[in-house]
């Protein structure tokens, strides 16, 4: 049930992803270059998402639970730190490189593009990286708590 | 998600466009730092630019301004300053 509502989620998402452009490159960057070809309508696509999404937690969030899990999942730190920050202003230099975001680009696997596949390889390898920077830096910080206690 | 262009193929009769204006050095380079930054950020364009601002979060909304500011002006130096 649960991987049957999974994979018509995902395939919901990247019918999306695919007529609305953002699995595109050329037009994403295009969205972007405002000083060359600059191309807004990608703006209706994040608006659009926004505003379906935002009517959607309305009804949803009403019901004591989701259909098939006993509790709703949803993030609780209300924290804007450096690491959220910092993240995030990486991601879009990336993203201003490469022209594909993740949620752009697993949809465009599909394709059968060979760029895609770079990306995306390179992706997983930036993230395993991050991944291990974190579980590195928390071991380091565990080991100075633990000697000076 | 990786079936979606498939669906839309199957809908339309055309594969949704792709067209990658980026080198191949540059796709890794670019992917590896998307990895980096959507990991220590907690999320990307969908995650923070639809879902987080959907439930009004202002974690997201700080996310999602910062990640648009500078892909703007990644893309201005890479098409502009450097002339890519």
């Amino acid at each position: 049930m649960r991987l049957v509502s999974s994979y018509l989620i995902g395939l919901i998402f990247g019918v999306g992803i695919s007529i609305s452009g953002m699995a595109n490159p050329a037009k994403v960057l295009n969205f972007f270059d405002v000083a060359g070809s600059w191309d807004p309508s990608l703006i209706f696509v994040m608006g659009g998402a926004v505003v379906v999404a935002f009517l959607g937690y309305r009804v949803v969030l009403r019901r004591p639970a989701p259909v098939i899990d006993t509790k709703f999942h949803l993030p609780d730190n209300p924290r804007i730190d450096a690491r959220l920050l910092g993240g995030s202003a990486v991601f879009g230099i990336g993203w201003g490189i490469a022209g594909f975001c993740p949620g752009g680009a697993l949809p465009a696997l599909g394709t059968g593009r060979v760029e895609v596949m770079i990306f995306v390889a390179a992706l997983i390898a930036g993230i395993f990286a991050a991944k291990g920077l974190i579980a590195l830096s928390g071991a380091r910080a565990a080991r100075v708590l633990r000697t000076e206690s | 998600m990786i079936s979606g262009p498939l669906a839309v193929l199957a809908m339309t009769g055309r594969m949704p466009v792709v067209q990658v204006p980026v080198s191949m050095p540059m796709l890794l380079v670019g992917g590896f730092i998307v990895g980096i930054g959507v990991t220590f950020g907690s999320g990307c364009t969908s995650g923070h630019g639809v879902c987080g601002i959907a439930r009004l979060s202002r974690r997201s909304v700080a996310a999602t301004l910062t990640f648009m500011l500078t892909t703007g002006a990644s893309v201005y130096v890479v098409r502009h300053v450097l002339g890519g």
